[in-house]
């Protein structure tokens, strides 16, 4: 049974991208209609803030930790059996 | 009167389960019987325990054993309920010395947590580190060992820095008892001892311990440890040092070191240690920020992040239980074989993250909120850069390289029924949590006015994690595991010991051969000297009394190698047994 939701979820991975995407622009739109009690600064009054700051910060992190591995922290697996 | 005080203290049951359970070995029904009937009895003792107890004066101390108030009792409920899903996670386990280890271990916790002076605390912390390194050794491999040791020696060296602190403080104000520390009267002294506590929260730059040990921990131990010892680490920062500045930068500070680490780490277990680092810093924070909402938030995360981190743990070890690996590389496309397991990793993984509905959600939230209210936008925005962090790498990345993505073709299984159950009793507590916040919030030691389920929250929570996803799979070549491994700051004593080493072992053979030479020239003649004149003096005077004190120092010595076993589990068993009973003395006396 759900061996059988799961099988056919990963056979529909086109279905489940555009359901996603609907859903991001409902979060989006939802935020138009959130009441804002007691801003704490400026990017709590920006409607929208809060997707901007979870892609950019997605990439960031992953940009620049990614970037860190690469150049300098990423070692063999025996790097300290050695 | 006196066993009354003895028997009510949670930690005695532990520590009488640890010695009874080796007598139990070829009993399997009893065995688990006394495995699952101790944490429940301690579950249900600690909601009848008086406000204090077990007060003992000895040498001159006052020990307090027992100091109950809202703040200890949060913590003994989740730590007693943690100590029974562990339990029954742990209940195929063959191996007795890894239950005694484990009950120690609890045991060693509660005792911090109920303690009301430094000299007990230290006690029970220094046995919490002690049993704990067992836990990691019961995985056998070569690995694991060396990690134990190192593990050991920076819990050692944290004990001392906490011990010295604690004789300081003792010198300058006569006084051992465990309050509260005002920040603007702190001395020297109290930073040694926040140092000590920093150290088990795993506080940058001395956090490298956990990420180095717990992953080579043994399947059930990295479940034990995971919520043990650095919740016991934010219990004692929160009763002592709540509202310095430094907990609330360093804080911020773990939850986005954590996190980064944890995005670019292969092993499934090492990535969940990253997390405890960085979620720990949410608490670490909370309590530097020092508000009343702030700490009651750094209280209820800690008690939302023992279940969904443990949960967690139990799913990423039933895989490593039942394929071999932990390792992202190697695994992949699960969701097949072990469907169950998925189900309840992907709960902990959106716990974790914070979904509303579920327990990261109504507690997370909290310090995040305390945060902004005190004006403090920096920590605000780190904290919520690492919900972001937390999202894309245990909501997301995990589970996708672990169940779905490539398929691996790792042969698995459903793993074994109980800890299957133990999971799904750890699911369901955070789906409770996130629906009945009240059942958590009324547990806290102030009181609480705050909503977390209000529209604003709401989108804001679901723009963040909707639009991280979007990062995710717009990254996720990038993403891809590969069979590597990244420096952190344990390299100082992994590598540069061995540095140090070599540059220390020149002076240090120089000077050790010169002394040879000045002992073999000048000291040998001394010493032959010397022994002709006591060789004199023992053959007149002394050899017929001391004979027969000899020969008996000879028979013990033989009587104590046949105690000698060799077994590892006799030890823990014997220098459980003498701690119990130097225990029972001490509160009788």
């Amino acid at each position: 049974m759900l061996l059988r939701i799961l099988n056919y979820l990963n056979e529909h991975s086109l279905m489940l991208k555009r359901i996603f995407f609907v859903f991001l622009a409902l979060f989006v739109v939802f935020d138009f209609s959130a009441a804002r009690h007691a801003p704490h600064f400026f990017g709590d009054s920006i409607i929208g803030f809060w997707s901007l700051f979870g892609l950019i910060g997605c990439l960031g992190l992953i940009i620049v930790f990614k970037g860190l591995s690469h150049v300098w922290l990423e070692k063999k697996e025996d790097y300290y059996d050695k | 009167m006196i066993s009354s005080t003895v028997l009510i203290h949670p930690t005695t049951w532990f520590l009488m389960g640890a010695v009874l359970l080796p007598l139990l070995n070829k009993r399997e029904k009893l065995k688990k019987t006394v495995l699952i009937g101790i944490p429940i009895i301690a579950f249900t003792l600690i909601h009848w325990l008086p406000d204090s107890f077990g007060q003992v004066s000895y040498l001159g101390f006052d020990l307090v054993f027992g100091r109950v108030d809202q703040l200890t009792r949060v913590f003994l409920h989740v730590f007693t309920i943690m100590a029974i899903i562990g339990c029954i996670y742990g209940l195929h386990v063959k191996e007795t010395g890894q239950h005694i280890a484990a009950f120690l271990y609890v045991g060693g916790s509660l005792g911090v947590t109920l303690c009301g002076d430094y000299l007990t605390l230290f006690i029970f912390w220094e046995l919490m580190a002690f049993a704990s390194t067992f836990l990691v050794w019961y995985r056998k491999k070569r690995r694991s060992i060396d990690a134990g040791f190192r593990y050991l020696l920076v819990h050692t060296a944290g004990g001392l820095v906490l011990l010295a602190g604690i004789f300081l403080r003792y010198k300058n104000v006569h006084d051992l008892s465990f309050v509260q520390i005002a920040t603007n009267g702190a001395t020297f002294a109290d930073y040694l001892i926040m140092i000590g506590f920093m150290l088990n929260a795993a506080v940058p730059p001395i956090h490298a311990w956990l990420p180095d040990a717990y992953p080579e921990a043994s399947v059930t131990g990295a479940v034990f440890m995971c919520a043990f010892t650095t919740k016991t680490a934010v219990y004692v920062l929160a009763r002592g040092f709540p509202g310095f500045e430094a907990l609330a930068i360093l804080g911020a500070i773990m939850t986005v070191y954590g996190v980064g680490y944890a995005a670019i780490e292969n092993d499934a277990r090492r990535i969940l240690a990253y997390h405890i680092v960085s979620q720990v810093g949410y608490m670490v924070c909370g309590i530097g920020i020092g508000t009343a909402m702030a700490v009651n938030g750094a209280i209820s995360h800690a008690y939302a992040h023992i279940i969904y981190k443990a949960l967690l743990f139990m799913g990423a070890g039933a895989v490593l239980e039942m394929t071999g690996t932990s390792k992202l590389n190697e695994l992949g496309g699960l969701y097949k074989r072990m469907p169950l397991a998925m189900i309840f990793t992907v709960i902990g993984g959106i716990s974790i993250s914070g979904f509303p509905l579920t327990s990261g959600f109504v507690s997370k939230s909290m310090i995040i909120a305390a945060a902004g209210e005190s004006h403090r936008i920096g920590l605000l925005l780190m904290m919520t850069l690492a919900a972001v962090g937390t999202f894309l790498s245990v909501g997301i990345k995990l589970p996708y390289f672990i169940w779905f993505g490539k398929d691996s073709g790792v042969k698995a299984k459903d793993a074994p029924w109980n800890m299957n159950l133990a999971m799904g009793i750890a699911a369901f507590l955070c789906f409770f949590i996130g629906i009945y916040p009240e059942y958590l919030y009324k547990m806290l030691p102030f009181p609480v006015n705050y909503h977390p389920y209000t529209s604003y929250h709401l989108a804001e929570t679901m723009q963040l994690l909707g639009f991280t996803g979007l990062g995710f799979f717009i990254m996720v070549k990038k993403l891809k595991p590969k069979p590597k491994m990244n420096l952190d700051l344990d390299w100082f004593y992994r590598k540069g010991a061995r540095v140090f080493m070599r540059f220390a072992s020149r002076p240090v053979l120089s000077s050790d051969s010169w002394i040879n030479d000045v002992y073999r020239s000048i000291g040998l003649r001394l010493t032959m000297a010397l022994a002709k004149a006591i060789s004199w003096f023992d053959w007149e005077g002394i050899d017929w009394t001391i004979d027969g004190s000899a020969r008996g120092v000879v028979e013990g010595g033989n009587r104590l190698r046949s105690l000698m076993t060799g077994k590892i589990q006799h030890y823990i068993g014997g220098a459980l047994a003498l701690t119990f009973i130097i225990l029972i003395l001490v509160m009788l006396v």
